[in-house]
């Protein structure tokens, strides 16, 4: 299963509303070019939340009980890019952007 | 309502946390919170989930990743932030639902489980849970992050 995400720096803002952070990697464009990066980024815990997204769309509701997810964060994301979130049939998690992979783990329900 | 931002120490609002400051199996002190409908409603927006909940044993319960955004106030009310970190890693493991319906208090805790250097970059990893007021547990954390020297 697999769903595709549009991230926008009004995107980034609108998490950073609700994750109440000033980190300003985030917001500010040229601070984040000084540290290397080709703009702000995105929150890791944003992109981790799209895969949750999908994790109850493939597990329902059984995710709030038994939901495992473990995620290793491995390239950034930036505004203008598109996330594809992809959950295989054994719980393999990807995330990636046109670069390659973003976020790899897995997302699996614990035995009831 | 328990915004995160009325509890999370912000970057830029305290001097941040050194590397060397942080203790390696240090409790991370009791964070109280409550997580409203409201709450529930703009985090699911914010990640584009239904706002309105999911369906679960006849009433409407939240993403259990309405957790995320309080996850590193677990941490900075002990060690504030530096500006500039970025994540590495994370586990979250869920235990129970959370409604969207209700106003639903949570009391979270954790520990610094360790710091590391690698290839240049220090990293501090530590773990948070989260309960109910009674005492039952609604998910668990461990999250690893570097920050700039």
């Amino acid at each position: 299963m697999q769903r595709q995400f549009t991230v926008t720096q009004e995107t980034i803002d609108r998490y950073g509303a609700i994750n109440g952070d000033r980190d300003i990697i985030h917001y500010d464009a040229d601070y984040a070019k000084e540290r290397g990066f080709r703009g702000t980024l995105a929150h890791g815990l944003m992109v981790q939340g799209y895969a949750n997204v999908l994790a109850v769309d493939l597990y329902g509701t059984s995710w709030m009980d038994r939901g495992e997810i473990e995620v290793k964060f491995v390239r950034p994301v930036f505004p203008g890019d598109t996330v594809t979130v992809e959950i295989d049939d054994a719980g393999k998690l990807t995330a990636s952007n046109q670069d390659g992979p973003v976020i790899v783990g897995t997302a699996k329900l614990r035995s009831a | 309502m328990t915004r995160p931002s009325d509890i999370k120490p912000r970057e830029g609002e305290v001097r941040g946390t050194k590397f060397e400051e942080y203790v390696i199996h240090d409790a991370l002190p009791e964070l109280r919170f409550t997580i409203t409908p409201d709450v529930v409603r703009e985090y699911a927006e914010a990640v584009e989930a239904d706002p309105a909940g999911y369906e679960h044993e006849g009433s409407k319960v939240a993403l259990p990743s309405v957790l995320a955004p309080y996850l590193m106030a677990v941490l900075y009310r002990k060690y504030p932030p530096a500006q500039g970190g970025i994540m590495a890693s994370n586990v979250f493991r869920f235990h129970g639902p959370i409604s969207a319906e209700t106003d639903t208090e949570i009391v979270a805790d954790g520990r610094i489980e360790e710091t590391y250097e690698k290839r240049g970059r220090r990293y501090v990893s530590y773990s948070a849970r989260f309960r109910t007021t009674d005492g039952d547990l609604i998910a668990e954390a461990v999250n690893t992050s570097t920050f700039p020297s």
